[in-house]
């Protein structure tokens, strides 16, 4: 990444803040990881009136559409980041701004500020460092999950872009509605990812995820990636959940559904606590009323898995048919593929063990 | 098993992903440089091998069958220990039965793929018959799920590497 491509953060930054007299950029560099982002961090020096001022900010960057996974907008999800930060107590970092215009960076883009805290949260548990800390941590993360669950999604998403943010045909205007309209869009988009009959666990999934409608619960604002390498914490306390371009309206047991397998694939024991309150679905429940059970969680796992298995299954089913030349997207079949017994399990296929 | 992408097509994109993402940061070392392109020139021959392998090994197989026997039958009626030796060989090996050829792996290709699409179409039967209540669609869908789940298990137990996701910060 050369000078220039620094220059148009400059200049992005200078967009940004209006006031600036001079932006420096330090130690620009690209973060490893993350599969669906291109994620730069940098520092900038502002100078305004006088003053100067170092700030540790990270650039989220659009890949190309070609090789993209997920169909997400900075804009939406700059909007929503700023919303949550200005209307509720859940720690996030602030969004200072986004560029649509592809012209710019090659593709869509947003700065964020980077965090303070630490982001290995594998610390808290086993023989980490911070164990001492888990419960505080995890109670408010939990408690931080449940604010967002019950807040008003007219708030923060005024406009309704987060009812179907990737365009999908989603209907969230009611429970049914959204459940029966998300199970047409994995249902008709079968065809479309499936390059072999293998997949066909994943069409087992989706039809049995719509004859077995849980009770309904109302809708709420989700993360959409809640697991724990999406949050840093510092002191007891959670210092921000981050990477929310998978936020929508959903139903709140997707968070949960998807934080409880997470949780089993990091090795990591988020759901253990708070140890006092008898475990993160109780303390949920607790603050929610809610009394949403682990068989429910299952149900909601698959939904999620569901629900990240149709853009990855395009993205392989794409690379296979030569529009790309994406290596990332024949690793994810290796990868993806640990998780399939997964899926066996939770559809209770006989001889697969629990 | 995953047919799709086949293994050519995987490694093809290992040789693609060597040359577009790999070599353009080793210019400035030769020897990785090098290295590189080693890599790139034995993967080109796996490719290569792949396709030929078994059907090379049961050809080969059955060939050296029938050397064995003819080599002690060009010998004639010397006598002495070594000639001893080729007949023993010859009466021995080279009387194993020859290897069947290999069916026609196209063939095999198409019908597990024929036999797969009816597999998955019976997940569309069996869920109208269970909207329609129809109890014993349930046992039924249990066939079909037990015969999967254990392919499923043999396939991450095959291919998968590690635990999790590499690059996954």
């Amino acid at each position: 990444m050369g000078g220039e491509f620094e220059q148009q953060v400059v200049a992005m930054l200078r967009g940004i803040l209006p006031d600036a007299e001079h932006v420096e950029i330090h130690e620009f560099g690209p973060i490893p990881g993350g599969f669906s982002r291109e994620t730069y961090r940098f520092d900038a020096t502002i100078h305004i009136e006088g003053t100067r001022e170092r700030h540790p900010l990270i650039l989220r960057m659009d890949p190309p559409e070609s090789v993209a996974i997920l169909d997400t907008s900075r804009a939406i999800e700059h909007d929503l980041i700023e919303a949550i930060r200005l209307n509720t107590e859940i720690p996030v970092t602030e969004s200072l701004g986004h560029e649509m215009d592809r012209s710019v960076f090659g593709e869509a883009a947003m700065i964020i500020r980077r965090s303070h805290g630490n982001s290995s949260t594998t610390d808290l548990f086993h023989d980490g460092p911070d164990t001492h800390q888990v419960d505080d941590v995890v109670r408010h993360l939990c408690e931080s999950l449940v604010e967002l669950h019950q807040a008003d999604i007219s708030t923060l998403d005024p406009d309704g872009r987060l009812h179907d943010p990737r365009g999908v045909g989603i209907d969230a205007s009611s429970w049914d509605r959204y459940m029966d309209t998300t199970f047409e869009y994995y249902l008709d988009n079968y065809p479309k990812i499936n390059r072999e009959p293998m997949l066909c666990i994943l069409l087992d999934s989706f039809l049995t995820l719509r004859r077995n409608k849980p009770r309904p619960l109302p809708l709420s604002l989700v993360h959409g990636d809640f697991n724990p390498a999406n949050f840093l914490y510092a002191d007891g306390r959670v210092a921000a959940l981050i990477d929310w371009e998978n936020a929508r309206v959903g139903d709140p047991r997707e968070d949960l559904g998807w934080m409880m397998m997470m949780d089993d694939l990091s090795n990591t024991k988020i759901m253990s606590h708070p140890a006092d309150e008898g475990g993160f679905l109780a303390y949920y429940n607790k603050l929610t009323g809610y009394e949403i059970t682990e068989q429910e969680l299952g149900y909601f796992i698959l939904f999620g898995t569901a629900n990240i298995a149709v853009p990855i299954n395009d993205a392989i089913k794409r690379r296979v048919d030569g529009k790309n030349r994406e290596l990332l997207h024949l690793y994810l079949v290796q990868s993806s593929a640990s998780a399939l017994p997964g899926m066996a399990q939770l559809l209770q296929y006989p001889g697969v063990p629990a | 098993m995953i047919s799709s992408p086949t293994i050519d097509q995987i490694l093809e994109g290992v040789l693609i992903a060597i040359d577009d993402e790999i070599m353009p940061s080793l210019a400035a070392n030769p020897k990785a440089q090098a290295t590189a392109q080693m890599m790139q020139s034995l993967i080109q021959g796996v490719r290569q091998m792949l396709p030929v392998v078994d059907e090379q090994l049961v050809d080969e197989h059955n060939g050296m069958i029938r050397t064995l026997a003819d080599t002690a039958a060009a010998l004639g009626d010397v006598s002495g220990d070594a000639a001893d030796r080729l007949r023993e060989r010859a009466a021995t090996l080279g009387q194993w039965d020859p290897l069947p050829d290999l069916p026609d792996r196209d063939a095999i290709t198409a019908a597990h793929l024929e036999l797969g699409r009816a597999i998955e179409a019976s997940f569309l039967d069996l869920d109208e018959l269970q909207r329609a209540g129809v109890a014993s669609a349930d046992d039924a869908l249990d066939v079909v799920r037990a015969h999967l789940g254990s392919r499923y298990m043999r396939d991450a137990e095959t291919i998968v590497v590690g635990d999790g996701f590499v690059g996954r910060g």
